[in-house]
């Protein structure tokens, strides 16, 4: 138990998706500019995260890892089809996504608005797949897996919505002219991954 | 003083419009407002009329600084006389101490002004004061044996890329200061942590004695709490650490002005203190029986002593800028700060000091800390109505 929740903070905090990683910044620096839309696309990185990281972990254990043929039968035990983990694992995610996609337009449509292309986009954000090749090479099992793609969600969550927040604020600053918008936020997300680095070399 | 006058109003012409340095007009008007009360009135649509204006503002903060600035030269000569076991009066540490730390703060003020007079003239405004305080604060932060170059270097990094960029003081959203520190420590991990403490220079026939040591409190602290100097001697400041921020008597000296006249919340002072009680309280519960030894039982108040914690619970965290802007945000910033700050020094053993870090992690917070409070406020309201 405490060894899942140490695993959570880790993924949330010390290993940060965005700061860590620098996975997913092109929806992270994109769909940044007002909480609300921010709130919106977190939300959906954390759905689609805690529903693909656990199906890639199924379809990795009964299907595409070492000898995972088995149950179907002996005979199979010695076929491999990780080289197969790519295209399997993007497929779930782009189904998941329009799953996701189908959901936001019937029930919230302005949200589905404010996203825009950045809702289908999901599919080809890189901390999804990142979280689930993680998952694979540091050898998770199932109940890691689900809290690891919890905890990274909610850090992609946070870091967007805390980037969104502060360009809120920076509204009415007088940023040079050919810095506003996408350079400034570069510049943010580098000075935010500084006070981030805090959290590096803790100990769980 | 009138003969400054006539030399300021002999130049004026060439700066005035039309006159040969009409671009560097922002820098002479930094020199002659500094010098002088300027004899114009607004011109525009605001009309605002306060005692209190940025340039008073920025002074007194400058002035709360001063009692953890003489502490701190008189620390530095303090220090070093000690390491050599050599006995030396109040105005032998002080005198020391200052020819030490003058040149640094020399430093730090002419590289990140250089930066904020090229700015002004670039952009054609007027330079702001924000920067007599940061320039002050950068120096306190750091150990007395950093190499002047870094300091410029520093000093240059924030005041570009931590305020100008988003346009100068009071646009910014994390502490400039803070950043310059953040920037050496992981930029030169090397200058900024280890045996560098106490200026070591050589003394003529004198040898460094045996009980000298060089690690901070917060070093100590970490492998057996048990070690630590008497909380006396902390209060006061008779300890290593970097040139401000020994004396956490000075810094309620500064904290008393800052709040006296207004210019820092006290919100966040208390707030800060009672998050890292609380929080220490919490491990001090939760730490092992076991191990004695553990940081985890070091009584709660050490906390308030060690290291730089006052300090930048008194100067840093309260910048108006960085900070969360509603009130009722200052005491959540505040208390988030304290917790965090024992949370670091207590779990994580590559940064022995917490307070940096978590300022700078909580002004990332800071605005959504006030997107929270503002959006709970106005559905409150709305529920009233």
């Amino acid at each position: 138990m405490q060894h899942l929740l140490s695993l959570l903070v880790k993924s949330i905090f010390v290993e940060n998706v965005i700061f860590a990683f620098f996975l997913g910044m092109c929806s992270f620096l994109a769909v940044s500019k007002k909480i609300k839309t921010a709130f919106g696309l977190g939300l959906a990185v954390i759905f689609v995260m805690i529903l693909t990281t656990p199906l890639n972990y199924l379809i990795l254990t009964y299907m595409l890892g070492e000898g995972a043929l088995a149950w179907i039968h002996p005979s199979l035990a010695s076929v491999d089809l990780t080289f197969l983990s790519f295209i399997l694992f993007i497929s779930t995610i782009a189904g998941a996504v329009q799953l996701v996609e189908m959901i936001v337009e019937k029930f919230t449509p302005a949200l589905y608005n404010a996203l825009g292309i950045f809702l289908p986009l999901i599919t080809v954000n890189c901390s999804i797949l990142g979280t689930s090749l993680f998952m694979q090479e540091r050898e998770y099992n199932f109940s890691e897996t689900l809290v690891f793609s919890l905890g990274a969600g909610i850090g992609f969550f946070l870091a967007i919505v805390l980037l969104a927040a502060i360009r809120e604020r920076l509204q009415y600053s007088n940023i040079p002219e050919p810095l506003k918008g996408l350079g400034i936020a570069m510049i943010i997300t580098g000075l935010m991954g500084m006070a981030f680095l805090s959290f590096s070399g803790i100990q769980l | 003083m009138k003969f400054i006058r006539r030399i300021v109003d002999s130049i004026k012409p060439h700066f005035e419009k039309g006159g040969r340095f009409e671009k560097l007009h922002p820098a002479f008007d930094a020199l002659e407002t500094f010098l002088f009360v300027p004899g114009e009135t607004t011109s525009g649509g605001v009309h605002v009329r306060d005692a209190i204006d940025l340039k008073r503002t920025m002074v007194t903060v400058i002035i709360a600084l001063v009692p953890t600035m003489l502490f701190g030269m008189w620390n530095v000569g303090y220090q070093h006389h000690l390491a050599y076991g050599m006995e030396a009066g109040l105005m032998d540490n002080f005198m020391f101490g200052f020819w030490k730390v003058l040149p640094i703060i020399v430093v730090s003020y002419a590289a990140g002004l250089g930066v904020e007079f090229i700015f002004a003239v670039v952009k054609g405004h007027s330079v702001s004061e924000g920067y007599l305080v940061t320039g002050l604060l950068i120096p306190l932060t750091l150990p007395v044996t950093v190499p002047l170059w870094m300091v410029a270097l520093a000093a240059i990094f924030c005041t570009l890329l931590g305020k100008e960029i988003f346009g100068g003081t009071g646009m910014n959203f994390m502490n400039p200061a803070l950043l310059a520190r953040a920037f050496l420590f992981f930029a030169f991990p090397a200058y900024m942590s280890g045996d560098i403490w106490t200026d070591l220079s050589p003394e003529a026939g004198q040898a460094i004695v045996d009980a000298y040591s060089g690690a901070t409190n917060l070093v100590t602290f970490d492998t057996n709490h048990t070690l630590l100097p008497s909380a006396g001697d902390m209060f006061w400041g008779f300890e290593q650490g970097s040139i401000g921020e020994t004396s956490v008597f000075a810094c309620l000296i500064g904290a008393f002005i800052l709040i006296a006249t207004g210019i820092g919340s006290w919100k966040i002072i208390v707030s800060c203190f009672a998050g890292a009680y609380f929080m220490g309280l919490i491990l001090n519960g939760l730490a092992p029986d076991d191990l004695p030894m553990h940081s985890m039982h070091t009584p709660a108040y050490y906390h308030w002593l060690m290291g730089g914690f006052a300090f930048g619970a008194v100067y840093m965290a309260t910048d108006p800028v960085s900070a969360a802007q509603t009130e009722r945000g200052k005491w959540i910033y505040g208390l988030l700060i304290g917790a965090f700050t024992v949370i670091l020094r207590v779990f994580n053993p590559a940064y022995p000091e917490g307070v940096m870090l978590s300022i700078l992690l909580m002004n990332v917070f800071a605005p959504l800390i006030d997107h929270v409070v503002v959006e709970r406020h106005i559905k409150r309201r709305l529920k009233r109505a």
